[in-house]
């Protein structure tokens, strides 16, 4: 049964994150991901010191207002600042990342909350840490559920604002043009990645959250013709990395997270190949072609 | 020279507009009438794209007001149509001819509604009208320069707007497109839709447009071409940019003696 758990937990967090990552590839804002994912960690933190607890919806608050403000700081520094914008993504998550570990440190030195967890999750622990009704009956692991309805919530934003999401991705200024809030959607869409980032931080941790952010959608990418299809096709990918991932792990006996990550980066290695190696193929035949011609 | 309208369908008061405190519009102050033309003309970094922009709201304004139509810009939104640059977007986007048409019913559509057989009518209608019909399944990657041009024009189409604002629509197009754009925009007009063109090549402008605005930061003029587009005027606006000026002179003289076949 924990197999099963650790799988069904990879793939939903593959699936969130996957979708989320589509926009965020062809808005070509692969790195604000990565940023969000790492920028959000002093807002657990203070979450967690206001709070006292280690309440996931507190925890939500604090990283979804943390990576909302990460992605103001980065428009600012490009937009006013005249940074570029890989400068300015680099200058913001480092100085927050280093900001949560130093508050980490200081301050939550008793409770079990360190970079180590943030950083690299314990997928294997997500089936022993159950949610028991008060009828003593075991209904399965907590983090499934905290992660299966952040999955439902980006499922339900995708599908109701696809529209905005897709034109604003497009061509943002002609959105703008018909009354569609670009800034708006864009706001929205990294609050969606800071609320799945931090949900799937405590089981799957940050590496593996940005591998699923970006590899399967740019896997995903190379093949699709339809945005549609490429939602879909990153969700299969997901789906397979975590699968394989799971079982390569446990026959090296390895991390089960950097196992799935690994599965993710050979599955876009061998698309890739595969596309080189046929678009040589056609040229060749167009150029017998020519050549017959 | 500037010809104010009564009843203009855009009115433009003491607008300004700057880039980093740096100024790109300097008070322009001007009326358009309905059902024309329109071209605006100026040399490269007179401002022309950031008229256009500004007319349409997408840039934050430094001084001044603009009205469609006697009314601020919110409530006529849904009455104006625009073609960006074809630069301005990456047209390696995973979507097809169709759905890059269909996003110009989005206005309409808002949050909830999904397209219905009306909305996918008019699309296949801006194919038809642009002649893009056969291509409406292909994906945008595998477009030639003309044909992406044509898309941008079909979305515009779709959204039945009143007033279409585009911006270098001529810009690197084959002459068959070219063609077609004339003949849409002959179409437009004659409906009574106002179309306000970004334009950079001279020869054309007094074949192609009603009405000239003359910019270079400063609006040096605005009316019906045979009124505006006059050798002191152009040589005001172009500035002692002394190639120019020669072709302004000949350009002058094709103008008199108009080679019409």
């Amino acid at each position: 049964m924990s197999d099963f758990y650790i799988i069904l937990t990879g793939t939903l967090v593959a699936i969130a994150c996957g979708i989320l990552g589509c926009f965020l590839i062809l808005r070509k804002m692969a790195m604000v991901g990565d940023a969000i994912s790492h920028a959000i960690l002093p807002g657990i933190v203070m979450a967690f010191l206001w709070s006292g607890s280690r309440d996931s919806v507190t925890m939500l608050l604090g990283a979804g207002t943390l990576g909302v403000l990460t992605t103001i700081i980065i428009e600012f520094l490009h937009k006013k600042g005249q940074l570029q914008t890989d400068a300015s993504i680099g200058v913001t998550f480092t100085w927050l990342f280093a900001l949560g570990v130093i508050l980490i440190s200081a301050f939550t030195g008793q409770v079990d909350l360190d970079q180590e967890c943030v950083l690299y999750g314990e997928i294997a622990y997500v089936p022993l840490d159950t949610i028991i009704l008060s009828s003593g009956r075991d209904i399965g692991p907590k983090a499934l559920y905290l992660i299966g309805s952040v999955l439902i919530f980006v499922i339900l934003f995708v599908s109701i604002g696809f529209k905005q999401l897709e034109i604003t991705s497009f061509d943002p200024e002609y959105a703008v043009a018909l009354g569609i809030s670009a800034t708006l959607w864009n706001y929205l869409l990294m609050a969606f990645v800071s609320f799945t980032t931090v949900a799937s931080f405590e089981s799957v941790g940050a590496i593996l959250v940005v591998a699923f952010l970006i590899a399967p959608a740019a896997t995903a990418y190379l093949i699709s013709k339809k945005l549609k299809t490429m939602i879909l096709l990153t969700c299969l990918i997901g789906f397979i990395s975590a699968i394989l991932g799971y079982y390569l792990a446990v026959a090296l006996n390895a991390s089960i997270a950097g196992a799935m990550a690994t599965v993710c980066g050979l599955i876009f290695a061998i698309v890739f190949t595969y596309i080189r190696i046929m678009s040589k193929k056609v040229t060749k035949v167009t150029n017998l072609e020519s050549a017959k011609a | 020279m500037n010809r104010q309208v009564e009843n203009p369908i855009i009115e433009i008061h003491d607008l300004s507009v700057a880039y980093e405190r740096k100024p790109v519009l300097w008070d322009v102050d001007l009326s358009l009438p309905e059902g024309q033309l329109i071209g605006i003309i100026g040399p490269n970094g007179a401002g022309k794209s950031t008229l256009l922009k500004a007319i349409m709201g997408l840039l934050p304004l430094n001084s001044g007001y603009i009205q469609i139509n006697g009314k601020p810009l919110e409530e006529m939104r849904h009455k104006i149509s625009y073609v960006p640059q074809r630069e301005s977007v990456d047209w390696d986007f995973p979507t097809s001819v169709y759905e890059v048409v269909m996003m110009g019913r989005y206005g309409q559509l808002g949050l909830f509604k999904r397209p219905k057989k009306a909305d996918k009518d008019i699309v296949m209608d801006s194919l038809r009208k642009v002649g893009m019909e056969e291509f409406k399944d292909r994906q945008i990657s595998q477009l030639s320069g003309g044909q992406q041009q044509r898309v941008f024009l079909a979305r515009a189409l779709a959204q039945q707007a009143d007033i279409y604002f585009m911006d270098e629509p001529f810009a690197g197009v084959d002459a068959a497109t070219e063609k077609a754009i004339i003949k849409l925009l002959g179409e437009m007009s004659a409906q009574n839709k106002t179309v306000i063109v970004v334009h950079h090549d001279l020869q054309s402008v007094a074949k192609y447009f009603d009405w000239i605005i003359l910019l270079n930061m400063r609006l040096v003029a605005s009316g019906p071409i045979n009124e505006a587009f006059t050798p002191e005027l152009l040589q005001e606006t172009y500035g002692g940019k002394l190639t120019l000026l020669t072709e302004i002179s000949d350009l002058i003289q094709k103008h008199r003696f108009p080679n019409r076949e």
